[in-house]
This record gives C-alpha cells, sequence and structure tokens, in this order.
C-alpha cells in the first residue's frame, strides 16, 4: 500500500529533521538551521502526501472515510499536527533552537504508530458521522500546540536556571536560546492557540455524542479527563491573565497540562475503559 | 479575561463579613483552587468506574471498602452532593466575579479621555512628538488618513483652545465584553444542564417491527407517556464481511390520532425529532415468535414435529410427554465458556418424573443428543420477531447548553484575538511656527503586537512630507 511506504518516508525525513535540529544547536550554523526547517518542512509534506494517500486508498478499497480513525492513523496524524505547529511556531517567534527538542517528537511518535496494527478498517456505525473530521482535527491541533507549550516551559525552566547561575554567559549552550523571558511569553501564546481549539473540539464532541448517543456528557473517561486537561488550562490562564503568574509557577501549570493532555490521549485508552476505544489493546 | 482592568482587592478589615466573604468569593485564588480541585475530582470518577451494578463493586473491593465508597457517592460521585456543592460554588464564583468586573469593563468602554492632556500624557509609555515644516490643516488631513487604516472609524476630533485639534481614534471596543461571554456562558451552560435534568427525561423503548408504542420507560424508572405513537416499520442490521457492524437502521413512523404524520429512517449518527422528543437508534434484538422443533429417535429417524408459537404448552407427537419453549439466547455460552451460537430452551415435562431443561444449539443440532432419554430435539425452524432498541430523550434545556459553548468559544477567541485599542494625536503649532504632532496610544491585551503596529505607525508619520 502507497500510504505506508509514504509514511515510511515521511518518519525517517523527521528522523533527519531532528538529527539536522540537533546539530544546529550543537554547531550554530545558519545553514544547518535552514536544512533542519526544510528538512522538517520535506516530512509534513510527504506526512501530508501520506495521508491523503490513505483516504484515496479507503475509497478504493469501497470503505471511504477519513484516516483518522484508529490508534495508527491517530498518532500517525498528532505527529503531522506537531510538525506543523512547531514550523507555524518557529516562524513566528523565530525561534529555531527548540526545535531540537520538539523535533523528536514526530519521529517518535511515528515510530510508535508503525507498532500498531495499520490495516484499513472500515468504520462502525457510531464513528460515521460528518462531526468526526472537526471533532479530532481541533482536538489535536490543540494537544500538538500544549506539546509544543510543554516543551517551552521546560525549556524556560532549564533557562532561568542557568541564568541565575551565571547571568552573563553569551557563549554559553543556554546562552544561544532566547531570554527566559521570550520563552514565558511563547509558552503562554502557544496555549494561548491551543485552548480554544480544545473548547471547539470538547464541544463539537459534545454535539457528536448527543447525536449519536443522545447525551452530550456521560462522564466518560475520555470526556472528563478533556475537562480535567480544560480545567487545568483554564486555570493557568486566570492566574496568568488576572493575576500576571508568570515564570516558574506558570511553567510547571503548563508542564501538568500537557501531563494530563497525553494521559487524556493515550493514557484513558491504554488504561481506562470507554467509549473511545479505538486505542484499546482488544 | 483582559489585563487592564485591576483586580481589586477586597478591603477586608475584618468588621464587616459580607466584605469578607465578597472578597473570598471574588478571589482569583477561589477559581484557580477551585478548577484544580473539581480537576482532582473529576479523576477520581475515571478510576473508579462510575454506575456500575454494586455486585461488580464487591469483585474488586473488600465489602467494607464497597460500604464506605458507596456511603461517600464515590460510585456516582458526578451527582454526588459535594461535586455538586463544588460546581455551585463555582457558578456562583462566577457570578460574583462578573458583577465584580460589571463597572470596570464598563467605564473601560466608555470614551473618556478624549485629549491627549497632560495626566494622560505621563501615563503613556510610547509618546512620540514629530514636526513638519508642512502646514497644520495639511499634516492634518494626511495624519488622519495614514491613521484610520488600523482603526475602524472617523476619529473623534476635539478642537482645542489654541487652535490645535486633538485626535481620538479606537477600536475593538466591545472585545472588553468578551469577559462577559466566556464567563455568563459557563452559567448558561450550567443552567442548560440543570433544566435538563429536571424538565427532561432519559428513557428506553424496544418496539417490535410492525408494532407501535405510546409510553416509553425513563431510566429512573417511571412510565413516560407520548402524545403520540412511534411504530417501527422495520429494522435492518448490516454487517461487514469481517463481521463488524455496518450499519443499524430503522424505519420509524409517528402516528397521530391514527394518521402518519412523519415517516424517517434513523441510523447511528442520525435520529428523528419530533415535538421536542428525540428517538435514537441505540441497540437491537429479536424474541422467538414460532418455534418448529423435529423430535428425532436415538437412531437418526424422525418421531414427528412440534410446531407452536413461543411459550406455549404442547404435547412431544408419539408419547405423553410435554414440552414448552421458555427463552432464546443469540448468544449462548456453553458448559466450557465458549460460544455456543443462538440457542433455544426447552421445558420437557415427561409423564412421569421430574421435569428436564434442555438447550438446544441452532448451529449444533445434534448436541441435545448428549441428555440421553429414548429420544431428543433438533430445531427445526425460528421465526423471529425483529424489534428496534430506542433510546428516547426529551431535554428542553439542551439549546442552552449549544448556545453557551457557542458564546463560550466565541468570547474565548475574542478574549484571546481582538484587542480595545486606543490611539491619541493632538496637532498644534510650535512656537517656531511648525506643525506639531503628539501622538501614544495604549492597547488592552497583546502589548507587543500593539507597540510594534504604534512603531510602524509612527515611522510612516514620520515620511510623512
Amino acid at each position: 500500500m502507497t500510504n505506508s511506504l509514504l509514511f515510511g518516508i515521511a518518519t525517517f525525513v523527521y528522523f533527519f529533521a531532528m538529527v539536522l535540529y540537533v546539530s544546529y544547536l550543537a554547531f550554530r550554523s545558519e545553514m544547518l538551521g535552514k536544512a533542519a526547517s526544510l528538512s522538517m518542512l520535506g516530512g509534513v509534506v510527504v506526512e501530508t502526501a501520506a495521508i491523503g494517500m490513505r483516504w484515496y486508498e479507503s475509497y478504493a478499497m469501497g470503505i471511504g472515510r477519513a484516516p483518522l480513525t484508529n490508534m495508527y492513523e491517530s498518532l500517525a496524524f498528532f505527529a503531522w499536527t506537531i510538525a506543523l505547529i512547531y514550523l507555524v511556531l518557529e516562524r513566528k517567534f523565530r525561534i529555531k533552537t527548540m526545535g531540537a527538542f520538539v523535533a523528536p517528537f514526530p519521529f517518535l511518535i511515528m515510530a510508535y504508530a508503525s507498532l500498531n496494527p495499520n490495516d484499513i478498517q472500515p468504520l462502525v456505525p457510531a464513528l460515521k458521522s460528518n462531526w468526526l473530521i472537526s471533532h479530532v482535527v481541533t482536538c489535536f491541533v490543540g494537544y500538538a500546540a500544549f506539546a509544543v507549550s510543554f516543551v517551552v516551559s521546560i525549556l524556560y525552566l532549564f533557562k532561568t536556571g542557568s541564568e541565575q547561575l551565571s547571568p552573563k554567559s553569551p557563549g554559553s549552550f543556554w546562552g544561544f536560546f532566547p531570554t527566559s523571558a521570550a520563552l514565558d511569553e511563547i509558552g503562554y501564546k502557544t496555549i494561548a492557540i491551543g485552548f480554544p481549539l480544545l473548547t471547539i473540539g470538547i464541544v463539537t464532541g459534545a454535539f457528536w455524542a448527543n447525536v449519536a448517543w443522545g447525551t452530550y456528557w456521560s462522564w466518560d473517561p475520555k470526556e472528563t479527563w478533556s475537562l480535567i486537561v480544560w480545567l487545568i488550562y483554564a486555570a493557568y490562564l486566570h492566574a496568568r491573565i488576572t493575576r500576571g503568574w508568570r515564570g516558574k509557577r506558570a511553567a510547571v501549570l503548563s508542564i501538568v497540562g500537557f501531563a494530563a493532555t497525553i494521559f487524556c490521549y493515550l493514557g484513558v485508552n491504554l488504561i481506562l475503559s470507554g467509549l473511545h476505544s479505538y486505542g484499546s489493546p482488544s | 479575561m483582559s489585563a487592564d482592568e485591576p483586580v481589586k482587592t477586597a478591603k477586608t478589615d475584618g468588621t464587616d463579613w459580607v466584605e469578607k466573604i465578597w472578597g473570598f468569593l471574588t478571589s482569583l485564588k477561589l477559581v484557580v483552587i477551585l478548577l484544580l480541585i473539581l480537576s482532582a475530582l473529576s479523576i477520581t470518577g475515571t478510576v473508579i468506574e462510575q454506575n456500575k451494578p454494586l455486585q461488580e463493586y464487591y469483585r474488586f473491593y473488600q465489602p467494607g471498602t464497597v460500604a464506605l465508597f458507596s456511603k461517600l457517592g464515590l460510585f456516582d460521585m458526578y451527582h454526588s452532593w459535594w461535586f455538586v456543592a463544588c460546581l455551585s460554588l463555582l457558578a456562583l464564583n462566577i457570578t460574583a466575579c462578573t458583577m465584580d468586573r460589571y463597572r470596570g469593563i464598563m467605564a473601560g468602554m466608555r470614551k473618556k479621555n478624549r485629549i491627549l492632556d497632560e495626566k494622560l500624557s505621563k501615563s503613556l509609555q510610547n509618546l512620540t512628538t514629530i514636526r513638519y515644516a508642512l502646514p497644520l490643516d495639511a499634516v492634518a488631513k494626511k495624519v488622519v488618513g495614514l491613521t484610520g487604516k488600523g482603526f475602524s472609524g472617523k476619529p473623534v476630533v476635539t478642537t482645542a483652545e489654541d487652535g490645535g485639534s486633538h485626535y481620538f481614534f479606537e477600536k475593538g471596543k466591545y472585545s472588553r465584553l468578551a469577559f462577559f461571554m466566556t464567563h455568563l456562558s459557563i452559567l448558561i451552560i450550567f443552567l442548560g444542564a440543570m433544566v435538563g435534568s429536571f424538565f427532561g427525561y432519559k428513557g428506553y423503548v424496544n418496539i417490535f417491527e410492525g408494532e407501535a408504542v405510546s409510553q416509553v420507560e425513563t431510566r429512573a424508572g417511571k412510565i413516560q407517556k407520548l402524545n403520540f405513537q412511534v411504530k417501527c416499520n422495520t429494522f435492518h442490521a448490516e454487517f461487514y464481511p469481517g463481521g463488524a457492524p455496518m450499519d443499524y437502521r430503522s424505519d420509524l413512523s409517528i402516528v397521530q390520532n391514527g394518521k402518519e404524520v412523519v415517516r424517517k429512517t434513523i441510523r447511528v449518527n442520525d435520529p428523528l425529532t419530533f415535538e421536542g422528543v428525540t428517538f435514537y437508534q441505540s441497540s437491537y434484538g429479536g424474541q422467538p415468535d414460532q418455534v418448529a422443533i423435529d423430535v428425532v429417535n436415538r437412531d437418526g429417524s424422525l418421531k414427528g414435529t412440534v410446531t407452536a408459537p413461543f411459550g406455549r404448552m404442547v404435547d412431544i407427537p408419539g408419547v405423553a410427554d410435554k414440552m414448552e419453549t421458555v427463552d432464546y439466547k443469540e448468544h449462548y455460552h456453553l458448559p466450557d465458556g465458549s460460544e455456543g451460537g443462538r440457542a433455544l430452551d426447552v421445558h420437557i415435562y415427561p409423564e412421569k418424573g421430574r421435569e428436564a431443561e434442555a438447550w438446544l444449539l441452532m448451529d449444533h443440532p445434534d448436541y441435545d443428543k448428549q441428555r440421553g432419554g429414548d429420544y431428543y430435539f433438533r430445531v427445526k425452524e425460528l421465526k423471529l420477531k425483529k424489534y428496534t432498541g430506542l433510546q428516547v430523550n426529551r431535554d428542553p434545556g439542551e439549546i442552552l447548553v449549544w448556545l453557551g459553548s457557542i458564546l463560550l468559544i466565541a468570547g474565548i477567541m475574542i478574549a484571546f484575538f481582538m484587542s480595545h485599542k486606543k490611539l491619541w494625536i493632538s496637532l498644534k503649532t510650535d512656537n517656531k511656527g511648525r506643525s506639531e504632532l503628539t501622538i501614544g496610544g495604549t492597547a488592552n491585551k497583546n502589548r507587543d503586537a500593539f507597540a510594534r503596529e504604534m512603531e510602524q505607525m509612527i515611522q510612516s508619520l514620520k515620511e510623512v512630507s
């Protein structure tokens, strides 16, 4: 199947991008930085083609469905959104140094995805809905934004640590990174992108659940965990906007938020049971 | 969610307890702690499975633990008094904060300070003065054109006593209302959920093909009458070659006063709503209708065939015994736990001796031979009456939930991506006869972006000649 081949190539390109970003950090050469960004972009392009191909092939098989409905597809899509969101933010905030820390995500997620069965299965009746795409896409772009914010928050903690140790050392490893104030701001702005998307994701999910099951909220573990994530980031935003919580406390809350996000995405499927059974080991 | 309204710190002098409570209710600490407590409590509910039959809990926990958890409401914790109390406190907190902020936000929207006076000038960080050799009115014309681009509408112009003039531009004034949108939306969603639970119901009904019902049983165990009848014309289940379900659909009719008023085929994800009551495809099944059973001698020759409606006691041909069919299962589990497929439960009443029970497996016709005796049974034909299982909902609060959701999304978008920008320009002739322009502005959010915007604007103003 062509889509599997393309996903394989995308994984390889993401790996290459990761190596380039790390080398960029090590050697600080503009050329390497450019090559890293281009390589990441290449990975996104190839994976876009792979997703499109998989979609097309599902039609050719007479199944015809968006490639967003099992663990393999969802992981692949998650990798894609992280790579894409990262590229957008890299351009917006002009920091390439965080690439070395974000780029492993798409590669590792794709590698993990490849351990899951990747055959195209037809959809069960509950998933046959126009809400599938809007619900999944908004949730995942939100998750991806939180992932980037998580990386930035960790960098922030290291950066402040190094600033306290040696306030003026532009030549040092951490000196190559943006200032801690800039990292703090980027971490916040990324959450400001993810939060509305997560909200839309939860609302579209509730609407869909109401159409499919006749209840917009049933306290199913997935729903509950998405609410937990929402509450944590809501707490973060309130603390930050009205109380001016910045720096360390904000960074820690952002890290906790992403931990909850990952549990919501993977933990619920692998550990708890519920309506979102796409990842359950059956 | 805007940064420039000052957080009111309540005057807690220790004497006025109303102020104290108000201070507590509007404190940010309460919000953040409540949000984090709610998330922590919610986790509990995902770890302990909710709303299971009590006997299932006994399989996982000690009897003492079950009793304790049950008393604490941990098996239905999202409806427990303490969880609802936390949600109520959150609602109260949101209401108090909204009231607390009302004046500040309204004041922020009012057009005061239309003139760039001394006091205002001191508060602006980006105040810039540019001098031109051009006459004042020429500068005014060009400047207003240039500046107006980033702002909506015409500026408010005030003529100063010294012959100069003041311009006041603003944009996104109403973005300040985002605070109300995001916070009131949560209250509206809560209200919708309450309306739904007080005035709505969730029920369930099985309807056989060709039959109609006019009432459903609610989850609370009550019988809910409908103002109409729902008829199931047909039900179909389709499966993929691998066995996975592909489609469940019921052809339903709504019958009122003996006339069909609506007819629709519903599927999962495509329900039918009539007079506020919605019918969802939820499950299906079959119940035996007519049964034909062969009575076989041990040598394999046929003794006779019994044909009877399900559940009726009949004579077994050739012997003086009687039998009746009592139960049917789609998935019968054999004694060793393996799947036995479709099976029919029969009771046999011999002329002498005790009654006996046998499960007849449809996919293993001679399974009953092992029971022993002179003859055994074999299912010849089984006519099933199919039924569709419908979830039936009435939720008058639903519309409020969606209204609140839309308000919430719109509010968050506005709060994050729009700001109230104000810009002041004052023009006058300085003592050397040149035109002097002073410009300054503020934004209540996204100040970095606004600073860049201002920088560009000042640059282009400097290039005016």
